[in-house]
């Protein structure tokens, strides 16, 4: 006996709705959907009413659909549109999230008006919801327009996210509305884009009028001034690349792109955190998917680069978020030819200068900085009237001063490492000491740092005697200590106690 | 005796004939290293393991060449008098090897290439200033090594040299060159002896260094460079063999040090490199190469695929190579160890061959690239060679960018 699997339709349909996540995605499949109907204009609405209750409006002037498309739009994976963008029509599953689907269009004179009730209702009820269908003739041009009732995507379509500026850079970045198209085709499809906003979602600006073609910051080859690197950018023109699988096939990527400081690609918008968004993006329907920042290789950046890389032999995920086929060897003929093409950008004259001037500035900056700090610090040390040293290194300095002066003992430096707590050996008559060098001897013990390694002390300033004698009324790390300052000793320890010479540079060196 | 003429140029690659009394040779060329005495006797072609098959080879030895003809591969050879003592020889030996040209022996009689014969200096300063055998340690100055050097017959002599190294201090490198110097005016004053072609060294790795190696030499002269020599060789990139752009930068300066001084008609050597370096270096206006990089893959059990690659002898796919080493089925029976009696250099000595048909190969496309005088071809020809070397190829593409033809020379203001 031979038996058939059963496909549960009302899974299959709940979850291909619900495999779009991105409440925005529903406006991504709206434009697939229009530009594949051949529109030259479309209008999406997104409204609200009282009982925050959401409903989309999608019209276009496309070839509007016969019966056989209302099929497609309403049905699972049959679609008749071959080279469509929306992935065997299941973009338009997402609709069904909602609580009535409503469409009316019109192709080549006959108008079909068609509803969906309840569709997601429905479907939770394990039950298929159905769809009315109404034709008529008409005397009017093609169109369709799209209404979809109290629609609630992915994890809840909340419209108050929505935001002109944020639906915007998903137009440009996520949709055929950041197409690279028009770099490489002589009868590109250009394509109007509105998108409307109730006030109640976001009134502060006028709606979206936007087109199709991803268009780069203006060219920015050689600037003059002294810090021009981040405005700089230059474009790459529109290139057709073609490799030859083992299979004899050959394949076509349409490579367009720009390279540009921070400046620049500020100007591009970006969808997401925007400094992640850079790099090289692998397209179909000149459509981002997915970046490939490898082809830039180990030596470069990839925030540097900008580059959008189309081929339609690339297999999309069914929300288009993933490249599907990256194990066979059309996504390796892909990536090893992108890998050659940017090494050339890599090694191009105007990227290899870029790249130069960018660090030449950065040091320039650099040394404009530590010139401030510098100033600052002549500043300080005008105001100190005299010697003031901020650090156990200026010390030192003063300690070489104090004993060419003739002090009564030469003490030198013999080596130092600035962030040690024995931070120093001196050279003395004695021969090698441990030396703890300080600004002013008080830090050392606010720091309680053990004195067991030091012979020797040299500091500019005592500092605080107050906090001094409080640690020698009670005790250092518990022992006993005494400072003699007039001596200029420290007496530390209850049963041999250690003598530790301590040498104020202050009044001693002029 | 010896000149040079350029028949076409490409960019700054350049096709030439380097004719010294009635030989000539084709450049670019690739000089293989010979080593023609390894230790035997006349009989044996005086022995040396791989290096005797390959001699065999050179010298139409039918029992190993299967009766086919190889001399192509040999039109022009490279040894050194170092390699004399590299199989620790007595010094009656070498006395005996040295009583003879090369070519008067009968075994090399027929021998009708070029002979160039290196002064061994990396050796020498190696072994502390001298050449150490069986039973004797010889100290090697200019004369002595001109002395062996003539020795050889040979078709090409350079001075001795004193060979720098990447590490070395600057007070180090600067006393090698001045050594240099004075060998090469020493080189200079025996002109007259040598009835080939003189090349002198320089060293450096990048322009100031070979402006000074050229000054040097330039001051302990008492004529003009292009007047005492035939040709320069550049000297001690053999440590940096494997970093291509430091290999780029330095012949690419010493070129163009060159052409500021008005020696550009002379041929530029490039000593101890070979390989996927060699298009590069050609295409920045080098003439010739030596290696023996051929021989001493085969000893390690390499087969060369291309330039750049190379796989280990039993995994050779012999079909899809078209030298006549693989195309014989007597030498093909050999590499696969498939005949009796066969010696490890018998095997070894065809994958030699044949790896030497592989970089001739590739500079013969090279050379006809570029009598073509087109500039666009070089760099097309560059680009597909480098074109599935990650790594290599950036080099590749940045020559082509810098020098050859820009890949994005003019942006398209039409869009954007
Ligand atoms: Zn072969």
């Amino acid at each position: 006996m031979h038996k058939t699997p059963q496909v549960n339709e009302v899974n299959e349909f709940i979850e291909i709705a619900s495999d779009f996540e991105d409440p925005l995605e529903v406006i991504r499949e709206a434009l697939s959907n229009s530009y594949d109907a051949k529109a030259t204009q479309v209008d999406i609405k997104i409204e609200q009413d009282d009982e925050g209750r959401n409903t989309l409006i999608i019209e276009d002037d496309g070839h509007g659909m016969d019966e056989d498309n209302l099929s497609s739009f309403f049905d699972l994976g049959n679609s008749n549109k071959d080279d469509a963008i929306g992935y065997k029509g299941h973009g338009t599953k997402i609709y069904y999230k909602s609580d009535k689907i409503q469409v009316e269009t019109v192709k080549d004179g006959t108008q079909i008006e068609s509803v969906m009730d309840q569709p997601w209702a429905k479907l939770n009820n394990r039950e298929l919801p159905t769809y009315s269908v109404d034709r008529r003739d008409v005397d009017e041009p093609s169109r369709t327009r799209i209404e979809v009732h109290g629609f609630q995507a992915g994890q809840g379509f909340d419209p108050q996210q929505l935001t002109y500026n944020k639906i915007e850079h998903y137009i440009r970045w996520k949709t055929i509305g950041g197409s690279t198209a028009w770099h490489f085709s002589n009868d590109f499809h250009a394509m109007e884009i509105n998108v409307e906003l109730s006030p109640t979602i976001d009134d502060t600006r006028q709606p979206i009028e936007t087109d199709n073609r991803l268009k780069f910051p203006a060219e920015n080859v050689d600037p003059d001034g002294e810090f021009v690197a981040e405005a700089m950018c230059k474009h790459y023109p529109p290139r057709e690349l073609t490799v030859s699988l083992d299979d004899g096939r050959e394949l076509t990527i349409e490579i367009v792109g720009m390279v540009g400081g921070k400046e620049a690609r500020n100007k591009l918008p970006t969808y997401g955190k925007h400094s992640a968004q850079f790099g090289i993006w692998l397209a179909k329907d000149h459509i981002k998917v997915e970046r490939y920042n490898d082809a830039i290789g180990a030596d470069n950046e990839f925030f540097h680069f900008f580059f959008i890389a189309n081929c339609q032999e690339l297999e999309l995920s069914a929300n288009r978020e993933k490249i599907r086929n990256k194990s066979g060897d059309v996504y390796q003929a892909i990536t090893d030819e992108l890998d050659r093409y940017m090494t050339k950008v890599c090694q191009e004259t105007w990227y290899r200068d870029y790249i130069e001037r960018r660090k030449l500035e950065d040091k320039k900056r650099s040394i404009q900085s530590q010139e401030s700090s510098l100033e600052e610090r002549l500043e300080r040390t005008r105001g100190a009237d005299g010697l003031s040293p901020s650090n156990p290194a200026e010390v030192i300095a003063l300690l070489e001063r104090y004993s060419a002066n003739g002090a009564p003992e030469s003490l030198q430096i013999a080596d130092f490492q600035m962030n040690d707590e024995v931070n120093a050996i001196l050279d003395t008559a004695n021969g090698y000491e441990h030396a703890s060098v300080q600004v002013k001897l008080s830090d050392f013990f606010e720091e309680e740092t053990p004195l067991s390694n030091i012979d020797r002390f040299v500091c500019w300033k005592l500092g605080d005697l107050d906090a001094l004698t409080r640690i020698e009324r009670t005790s250092y790390l518990g022992e006993p200590i005494r400072f003699d300052f007039q001596k200029g000793e420290i007496q530390y320890g209850s049963e041999e106690p250690e003598l530790i010479p301590v040498l104020e540079l202050d009044g001693k060196v002029t | 005796m010896a000149s040079f003429e350029i028949v076409a140029e490409a960019g700054e690659a350049r096709r030439g004939q380097l004719q010294i009394n009635d030989r000539t040779l084709e450049t670019p060329h690739l000089f293989p290293v010979i080593n023609f005495y390894g230790g035997g006797n006349e009989g044996a072609l005086f022995g040396g393991g791989v290096h005797r098959t390959v001699k065999e080879f050179l010298a139409h030895d039918n029992e190993v060449t299967g009766g086919k003809e190889y001399s192509d591969l040999f039109r022009g050879v490279m040894t050194s008098i170092a390699s004399l003592t590299d199989y620790g020889i007595r010094e009656k030996k070498l006395e005996w090897y040295l009583g003879n040209e090369i070519r008067e022996w009968e075994c090399f009689s027929d021998y009708d290439g070029m002979i160039f014969a290196d002064s061994g200096g990396y050796k020498i300063l190696e072994q502390g200033g001298g050449l150490e055998g069986e039973d004797f340690e010889k100290e090697i100055d200019q004369d002595k090594a001109l002395d062996m050097q003539l020795d050889l017959g040979p078709d090409i002599v350079v001075n001795l040299d004193h060979p720098i190294h990447p590490d070395d201090e600057f007070e180090e490198r600067l006393e090698k060159m001045e050594q240099t110097a004075a060998n090469a005016a020493r080189f200079a004053e025996r002109r007259e002896e040598v009835e080939g072609a003189c090349y002198l060294t320089v060293h450096g790795y990048y322009d100031a260094m070979l402006e000074r190696s050229f000054d040097l030499v330039e001051a302990e002269l008492s004529e003009p460079i292009p007047e005492a020599f035939d040709g320069i060789a550049l000297g001690s990139l053999v440590p940096r063999k494997d970093n291509v752009e430091v290999l780029v930068e330095a012949v690419s300066d010493c070129k163009h040090v060159m052409q500021q001084r008005g020696y550009d008609d002379l041929p530029l050597h490039v000593f101890g490199i070979s390989g996927k370096a060699m298009p590069l270096l050609v295409a920045v206006g080098a003439d010739s190469f030596d290696s023996a990089s051929y021989l001493h893959q085969a000893i390690n059990g390499k087969y060369s695929v291309s330039l750049f690659d190379y796989v280990p002898i039993d995994e050779a796919d012999f079909d899809a190579c078209d030298c006549r080493v693989c195309n014989d089925d007597f030498h093909r029976a050999r590499m696969r160890n498939e005949m009796d009696d066969l010696y490890q250099k018998d095997i070894l000595g065809s994958v030699a061959a044949h790896n030497l048909a592989i970089q001739q190969r590739e500079l013969r496309q090279f050379r006809q690239l570029i009598a073509e005088g087109d500039q666009d071809q070089v760099a097309g020809y560059l680009e597909e060679a480098a074109k599935d070397q990650k790594g290599f190829r950036k080099f590749v593409y940045q020559l082509i960018n810098e020098r050859m033809n820009p890949y994005f020379e003019e942006t398209d203001t039409t869009y954007a």
